[in-house]
């Protein structure tokens, strides 16, 4: 190459070499700059950190009763005060999160499974089989979600995979409609016909081109649903049909709390406020992913 | 003369909407001789790129060929399974697209594509498949290839990427490029240096290019015969200075006209052919182009004109030809 007296190729080279800005990178510089959705993280960094130590260690035994008086409020040995039967609030509400976190997600990894299979197919051949997985998403629309969850947990019994395969059941079509329709509107996209030109087989197509770019909305899908999930999970337990006990679920504790609301609220409170919490930081993070993963919101 | 690389005989493509049947394509032949250079130019709607994505068998639903051979290597692409089509795409016969911002996926870097192009016709080492990316970078002129090469689609610029995707078309070595509107999306310094590059391309790997275009001075500047297309249709043909020089077809002639000159009148208004390409589901009848045409008879009102040879080479589909249209109309004057 003929360049001007100066300019060596490692001038050029050096100039041509700039920043690696990926997707990803630029995603994750965004979501940084969001202090709500940064805060989200930490607390939800924290409250993963506290269920893994939960499985290992808490204060006191989570099921041990009569550890002091009964509906004593917070004191200095039991942080957050004992509860109707005397068992430590604190230790109880650290694997209270060990199950919401693993129904959150667990529930979402059977989701995305289930959901991003069926949109895919769906979306990509179209036809007849995009008609009949069509109606079908429309059908479960249809159905009460509280009902065919409670169904099933009559019918299987009450485990925690149940419960995660119950609240899955309801949830799945809400990403199998958004990937269908992502790969629809991909499909056509001018990259997926230039690989095909390329002489790309189908399944190259599907995973390497259409997948991954619609993996943001799957993420913000993904992490909006983990507080739905945990909320039904809290809500069956309240109803008595969640994790069976002596297991501690924020829900269950919150119905224990319930009956002795005016003279010990601390009891209901607790989980309230876990519960809560957790559900606002999730939602946060999936706001902050929603603004970090939009492409057209280049800041 | 040798055996054509790309035999295309009375191609017809259409598509089923709900309004009708729309006849993209009907009835298009011609040949593509190895190493040739080959322009398709016309309107939008005219069928050409119908045409282009025929011959790779890439037209979607609701699109489909109904009619017609397409001959490549004496096996015909109308018929073949899928599979043999997919081992034809972009190792036999490769495609360029008009943009090519959104021909490259954006969450893959510009090297993993080319080297998926390459890995898409049999099993390659990622380190060769690496090296092999970085070699056509270079062949097609991208400065630096070697750190280029991980970069994404959005960090070149608009000529680097339509490189990047003649890179890509190249990476199989096939004998036929198909190149649809490739400097439409680009300013028109870069659209030079790429038509320069299809150009050392087809002069140093013997690659046939069909260059699909709606602009003549492209056509004029890379291709050395050219098809010109109008609703569906064939209306003229013939090597393009011959075409240039003397077309026979009035549409042929009005493009011609149609094109800003640097040495006409700055009084002169610049021509531009009246109304509006017709409606492909109900097609005019007789000859296609006859509601638009200053030169028609009345046989152009119910009889549809053949394409005959009017030349050395040349032939177009039109019953007055420009030939006798201008001597008739200097007659008049005269």
């Amino acid at each position: 190459m003929a360049t001007a007296p100066g300019i060596t190729e490692k001038y050029i080279e050096e100039t041509l070499a700039h920043e690696q800005t990926s997707l990803w990178g630029d995603a994750w510089r965004r979501l940084r700059r969001n202090r709500l959705a940064l805060v989200s993280t930490v607390f939800l960094t924290l409250l993963t950190l506290v269920a893994i130590i939960a499985q290992f260690w808490t204060p006191y035994s989570y099921f041990t009763q009569g550890l002091g008086p009964i509906y004593q409020g917070p004191t200095a040995q039991h942080w957050l005060g004992l509860d109707q039967s005397g068992r430590d609030i604190l230790s109880r509400l650290m694997l209270g999160a060990q199950v919401s976190l693993k129904v959150g997600i667990g529930t979402q990894l059977v989701v995305i499974v289930v959901g991003v299979i069926i949109g895919l197919v769906a979306g990509f051949y179209r036809g007849f089989l995009d008609t009949i997985i069509s109606t079908v998403i429309n059908i479960f629309y249809g159905i009460p979600d509280l009902l065919v969850a409670l169904t099933l947990v009559l019918l299987l019994g009450r485990s925690l995979a149940i419960i995660i395969f119950a609240i899955a059941f309801t949830q799945w079509m809400n990403m199998a409609r958004l990937v269908r329709g992502q790969t629809l509107a991909l499909r056509e996209r001018e990259f997926v016909e230039a690989a095909r030109s390329g002489g790309a087989k189908a399944s190259k197509i599907i995973f390497r081109h259409i997948l991954p770019n619609a993996l943001g909305p799957l993420i913000v899908q993904a992490t909006i649903g983990i507080p739905m999930a945990i909320l039904f999970e809290a809500f069956l337990s309240f109803l008595g049909l969640g994790v069976p006990p002596p297991t501690p679920s924020w829900g269950a504790m919150a119905a224990d709390g319930f009956h002795a609301i005016r003279i010990s609220p601390h009891i209901v409170l607790a989980p309230a406020i876990a519960l809560s919490l957790t559900l606002m930081a999730f939602n946060f993070l999936g706001d902050g992913l929603r603004d970090a993963l939009d492409p057209r919101q280049k800041r | 003369m040798t055996q054509p690389a790309l035999q295309v005989k009375d191609l017809k493509t259409q598509f089923f909407t709900d309004d009708g049947v729309v006849q993209a394509v009907d009835g298009v032949s011609f040949d593509l001789h190895p190493g040739e250079t080959l322009g398709i130019v016309g309107e939008s709607g005219c069928g050409k790129s119908v045409t282009a994505l025929s011959i790779l068998r890439l037209v979607q639903e609701p699109g489909r060929i109904v009619n017609g051979q397409i001959l490549f290597k004496g096996d015909d692409i109308v018929t073949m399974s899928d599979e043999e089509v997919r081992e034809i795409r972009g190792k036999d016969i490769a495609m360029i697209f008009q943009d090519p911002l959104s021909s490259l996926n954006p969450v893959l870097t510009v090297g993993f594509q080319i080297e998926e192009a390459i890995e898409a016709h049999g099993k390659v080492p990622g380190k060769m498949a690496l090296s092999r990316a970085v070699a056509l970078l270079k062949q097609v002129r991208i400065p630096a290839a070697e750190s280029r090469v991980h970069d994404y689609p959005h960090q070149f610029s608009g000529g680097m990427r339509q490189r990047a995707m003649i890179a890509m078309g190249l990476a199989n070595s096939p004998s036929i490029l198909i190149a649809d509107e490739p400097t439409t999306a680009l300013d028109v310094t870069v659209q030079a240096q790429i038509l320069e590059l299809l150009r050392d391309l087809n002069r140093d790997l013997k690659t046939a290019i069909i260059l699909i275009t709606h602009n003549m001075g492209v056509v004029a500047s890379l291709c050395t015969r050219v098809l010109v297309m109008y609703a569906g249709r064939i209306v003229e043909q013939g090597p393009v200075e011959q075409i240039f020089k003397d077309p026979q077809h009035p549409y042929t002639w009005s493009l011609l006209q149609s094109i800003p000159r640097l040495d006409s009148d700055r009084h002169d208004r610049l021509l531009s052919i009246e109304g509006f390409p017709p409606d492909l589901i109900r097609p005019p009848r007789g000859c296609r182009f006859h509601p638009r045409c200053q030169f028609k008879i009345d046989r152009c009102l119910h009889d549809d004109p053949p394409l005959l040879n009017v030349g050395p080479d040349q032939d177009a589909a039109c019953w007055v030809t420009m030939r006798r249209a201008l001597a008739s109309n200097g007659e008049r004057r005269g």
